[in-house]
């Protein structure tokens, strides 16, 4: 039953999928959206035309080089606030405050300021880095808290230091949340980066989109985000298959 | 007095920390105010200019909220189209959250080339931002009834239309407010990106003009005046949130 239950949601599923490309194809090929929709054939064979791969695969490169450094980052500051709040409670509810505000400044604002402070090329790695920081830094504190009070009295009786009850019980609990965090933090470090490379980065996907949209190159901008949103999907399913595992093995 | 201050430290050392940073570089390294303003002339921009802020963030604000309503308004009607027929959401799930976790923004260049470089083009990329959180959301909060409840409407013979009315919708607020807190910050942010990508008016469009006329005191200006608005809209929504899942759980 539960099998059965399995393939009907897979099926209709990949039927949706079709569906929605069929549309954009159809759309498309009768010009309903005007000239601005290219259909999916179109986009795709502008896409895997050999001549236009090196330009791709630099943009590629740029980006995902940028993404990866910026998530990297964002992740590494994220726990280490989290930790710090962690252990030294009194400072939590400032960094609650900081990590919000920071949060809500507009992107487009942050850009100049990264521009002047580090350069036009790492200016989307920083954005990444801060957009990944705060998912990260969400969920590492929910995922902090939630050890069992039970499990900490333990520790506490046998006066473990509070850097090994982190180590041996905080943070094994805390993984399942962290790794939830890190699965949303992915379309997080793609938004980033392609917005701080609109921002007269001279390489990657973001310049190839803009400067696509102002010059009417409908193809290539199709491209550009097409290859964007997949590359965000696909590793987006991925951490997914990891967030299981976690849960499987940590609760 | 001294515990309210108390209070105030330990919630904004961190935000006065970075705004003393930042005065004491501007100072030490004496770097040009065209580059990084102080943030005493910000702040004096901003006291002192009053008008074209209020007048460029109230139209961003109109057509945030006014696109974060549509957008919810959307996703909840297509989430409860979806709910009415199992094959329907069957085809509409994965399509939700395979658009929730594609970067939203960068379809923003192919929006602003369909619909146009125009005011409406704003409000149709706050619309469609604010449409997947709430489709994806209120959808999952349609299926979470409470244990047992499905069965008692059965067992008193409740049509469909009532177990909907009373039973399925209600359950579905709190997931509902939920989507509400997390869309509207991005609705906000992604109308001045959308103004700032295709200069039609607005903060995004201050900010633009405002940095290609190194007038960086205004620009700054602009970038703190968002993150306040965005700061009190996430606080609006979330003692939404709050007020509701109180009063209905």
């Amino acid at each position: 039953m539960k099998h059965r239950q399995r393939i009907r949601t897979i099926t209709l599923g990949a039927i949706g999928i079709a569906l929605f490309l069929a549309l954009w194809e159809l759309i498309g090929i009768r010009g309903w959206a005007g000239l601005t929709w290219p259909p999916l054939s179109t986009v795709l064979a502008f896409l895997f035309d050999p001549s236009r791969r090196p330009l791709f695969l630099r943009a590629m490169t740029a980006s995902f080089s940028m993404i990866a450094f910026g998530y990297a980052i964002g992740l590494v500051l994220g726990l280490a606030a989290a930790a710090l709040g962690h252990l030294v409670p009194p400072l939590r509810p400032g960094l609650d405050r900081l990590a919000s505000i920071i949060h809500a400044i507009p992107t487009i604002a942050l850009a100049p300021l990264f521009i002047v402070l580090l350069s036009r090329e790492l200016t989307g790695m920083a954005i990444a880095a801060l957009g990944v920081f705060f998912v990260i830094y969400v969920s590492a504190t929910s995922g902090l808290a939630a050890s069992s009070a039970a499990h900490r009295d333990l520790f506490q009786v046998f006066g473990t230091s509070r850097l090994t009850q982190l180590r041996r019980l905080d943070m094994p609990a805390a993984l399942p949340a962290l790794v939830s965090g890190m699965k949303y933090a992915v379309p997080a470090a793609f938004i980033g980066a392609i917005l701080g490379e609109w921002f007269g980065s001279s390489r990657g996907l973001g310049l190839l989109m803009v400067s696509a949209m102002q010059n009417f190159q409908i193809p290539l901008l199709w491209s550009a985000v097409l290859i964007a949103s997949t590359a965000s999907l696909l590793i987006f399913g991925l951490m997914s298959l990891a967030e299981r595992l976690a849960y499987e093995r940590y609760r | 007095m001294t515990k309210m201050l108390k209070t105030f430290v330990s919630r904004y050392w961190g935000v006065a920390g970075v705004l003393l940073f930042w005065q004491a570089w501007v100072t030490i390294t004496g770097v040009n105010s065209i580059v990084v303003p102080h943030p005493i002339d910000v702040a004096r921009d901003i006291v002192t200019e009053p008008g074209v802020y209020l007048s460029n963030g109230s139209q961003t604000l109109f057509l945030a909220a006014l696109g974060l309503v549509l957008g919810m308004a959307l996703g909840t009607l297509v989430a409860v189209l979806a709910w009415s027929s199992d094959i329907l959401s069957g085809i509409l799930t994965p399509l939700g959250l395979v658009f929730s976790s594609v970067p939203v923004v960068a379809l923003i260049p192919i929006i602003a080339r369909l619909f146009g470089y125009d005011v409406k083009t704003v409000l149709a990329i706050v619309v469609i931002i604010s449409f997947f959180p709430a489709f994806v959301f209120t959808s999952a909060g349609l299926k979470t009834l409470p244990a047992g409840s499905d069965d008692l409407f059965r067992v008193f013979g409740a049509s469909r239309w009532t177990r909907f009315v009373r039973l399925v919708l209600p359950s579905a607020v709190p997931n509902w407010m939920i989507a509400f807190r997390l869309a509207a910050p991005p609705a906000v942010l992604s109308a001045m990106v959308a103004e700032f990508l295709m200069g039609t008016s607005g903060l995004g469009y201050l900010f633009r003009s405002a940095a290609s006329n190194f007038q960086t005191d205004r620009a700054f200006g602009t970038s703190v005046v968002a993150t306040i608005i965005s700061v009190i809209c996430f606080g609006l929504a979330l003692s939404a949130e709050r007020a509701v899942l109180k009063r209905w759980t």
